[in-house]
């Protein structure tokens, strides 16, 4: 009679398989999360490495968010005049209307959904090439932790550079709403701007929103790039999650503050 | 002292089968195999890298398996690798590569730095390369500096992996013997997986064979090349009829 295989020669079935992935990955998630606070907290950051990374996440994000939020505001400021129109004649409240929306949600999970797939994707890349070349495991060896200091300083950044690109697209977005509303409908500027709907609430619902996402994607794509596998494929693989997935927590989050905006401000 | 006991580990197969080995200090141990034996693994697995699913890696009296990556940190401090493409930071300079697990553990002397830096070049017969960078070298200079920044720390334990891969005969034999070298004068305990069995097995004091992920033989290199087991024999004289 054959002996007994060992417990670990088990072949896993394809639910067994999954479930320890799904397990292992949410295992890994958290692990990238509470490093990722801890070293903001406690690590040594190498000269100019979180100004380099503002650089990158901000200034080259800039004018790819400006131009997507510009059109953003002319097709929502577009459409919400037509709709408007056919309900009741009167687009006094139209820039107030959308300085409110673009304020607590539409200009933040816009433009965070933009910087996902430009920053997401290239975080995931870079430090996913890092993980099939085994520098990330060289870090390791080197006494150095790869989240502390690969995800952390995009991590900074991330938080600094999506609030200020959050207001400023937010600002082209109105002002080009406001081009469309003179030119389409005949809405003057001194009518158009308008802050009377405007309120603490929004301010600071927009403004958590931002941090959120802004912490949400390096850490969501860095974990993405540290859990690469294989060559050049699994680095192919490992981008297409870190866009897929920034995407899906950024909309997560989005529901779950404004619930949380909804329940405290009004 | 190195001391696995029963480890298994798996993707998404076992890739470690019931391993145990024992690697006494200041031993340099060959790990020798066909590809997708283990060796690779079981060599992050000593290192911290990987952890095992079952059993035990013991590295300084310590079961490494066991500790938090903090903890992890202090072990690997004394632990340096060389990993089978270099992982050559790209950005940095080859002296800024060198220096980096210095700079990392603490030291900010940067005349010892330079010195440290400076003898670890002159080792590897590298001297005058600090400024360039790791894409502008031949994959021997980069071996060459790999085992610079393994070194470095003077690490008690040392890892390579396939420290010859992809290297010419003469240049395999140069990075060998400067392997044994930099061990004798250190005193350090070495793990080398290679698959040059030829001149790996010129500088080991014992060597242990992996097939399937389990280990098959452990013994001394002159028990290696005696050895009757048909798969090890085969393996060891490069011999083209056999199990293998």
């Amino acid at each position: 009679m054959s002996a007994e295989p060992h417990a670990m020669e088990r072949p896993q079935g394809p639910a067994e398989a999954a479930a320890r992935r799904v397990l292992a990955d949410a295992r890994e998630l958290q692990g990238v999360f509470l490093r990722t606070l801890y070293w903001t907290a406690k690590g040594r950051r190498e000269p100019g490495e979180v100004a380099r990374q503002c650089f990158e996440v901000g200034y080259r994000s800039a004018f790819f968010l400006s131009v997507t939020m510009g059109f953003i505001g002319m097709i929502l400021v577009f459409q919400s005049g037509l709709q408007l129109l056919r309900v009741v004649p009167d687009l006094t409240l139209l820039g107030a209307t959308f300085l409110e929306l673009l304020v607590r949600d539409l200009g933040p999970t816009i433009a965070a959904m933009m910087l996902a797939t430009r920053v997401g994707a290239g975080i995931a890349a870079e430090i996913g090439s890092m993980v099939v070349t085994e520098q990330v495991d060289a870090l390791r060896m080197c006494g150095v932790d790869p989240v502390d200091h690969l995800v952390v300083p995009r991590f900074i950044a991330s938080v600094i550079m999506t609030a200020a690109l959050v207001m400023f697209s937010g600002l082209v977005s109105f002002a080009a709403g406001g081009a469309t509303a003179w030119f389409v409908f005949d809405v003057q500027p001194l009518t158009y701007i308008n802050f009377s709907l405007l309120d603490r609430g929004d301010l600071i619902t927009g403004l958590l929103k931002c941090v959120a996402y802004g912490a949400a994607i390096p850490i969501v794509s860095g974990w993405c790039g540290l859990t690469t596998r294989g060559g050049s494929e699994g680095v192919g693989s490992a981008t297409t999650s870190a866009v897929v997935n920034s995407s899906l927590a950024v909309i997560m989050l989005d529901l779950v503050i404004s619930g949380a905006g909804f329940v405290v401000f009004v | 002292m190195i001391e696995v006991t029963k480890v298994w580990k798996r993707f998404a197969a076992p890739v470690l089968r019931d391993v145990t080995l024992t690697v006494p200090t200041g031993c340099l141990y060959g790990l020798i195999g066909p590809g997708a034996a283990g060796k690779s693994v079981l060599l992050k697995c000593l290192a911290g890298l990987l952890r095992p699913e079952l059993g035990s890696v013991r590295v300084f009296g310590q079961a490494i398996e066991a500790l938090d990556e903090v903890s992890l940190q202090a072990v690997r401090n004394r632990v340096g690798m060389l990993f089978q493409n270099n992982a050559l930071f790209d950005h940095l300079t080859v002296a800024e590569n060198i220096a980096f697990p210095l700079r990392r553990r603490g030291i900010t002397d940067e005349a010892e730095i330079a010195s440290r830096v400076a003898d670890r070049l002159r080792a590897v017969s590298l001297p005058g390369f600090e400024q360039r960078l790791p894409g502008g070298l031949s994959g021997g200079q980069k071996k060459r500096v790999g085992v610079a920044r393994a070194t470095v720390t003077r690490a008690e334990v040392v890892l390579y992996d396939e420290p010859a891969a992809g290297l010419d005969p003469v240049t395999s034999q140069k990075i060998f013997d400067l392997l044994r070298r930099e061990q004798q004068e250190a005193g350090a305990t070495v793990v080398m997986v290679s698959s040059d069995i030829d001149r790996l097995l010129t500088v080991t004091d014992r060597v242990g064979m992996m097939l399937d992920g389990a280990l098959i033989f452990d013994g001394t290199t002159a028990e290696a090349h005696g050895s009757l087991h048909p798969v090890v024999k085969q393996f060891v004289h490069g011999e083209v009829d056999g199990p293998l």
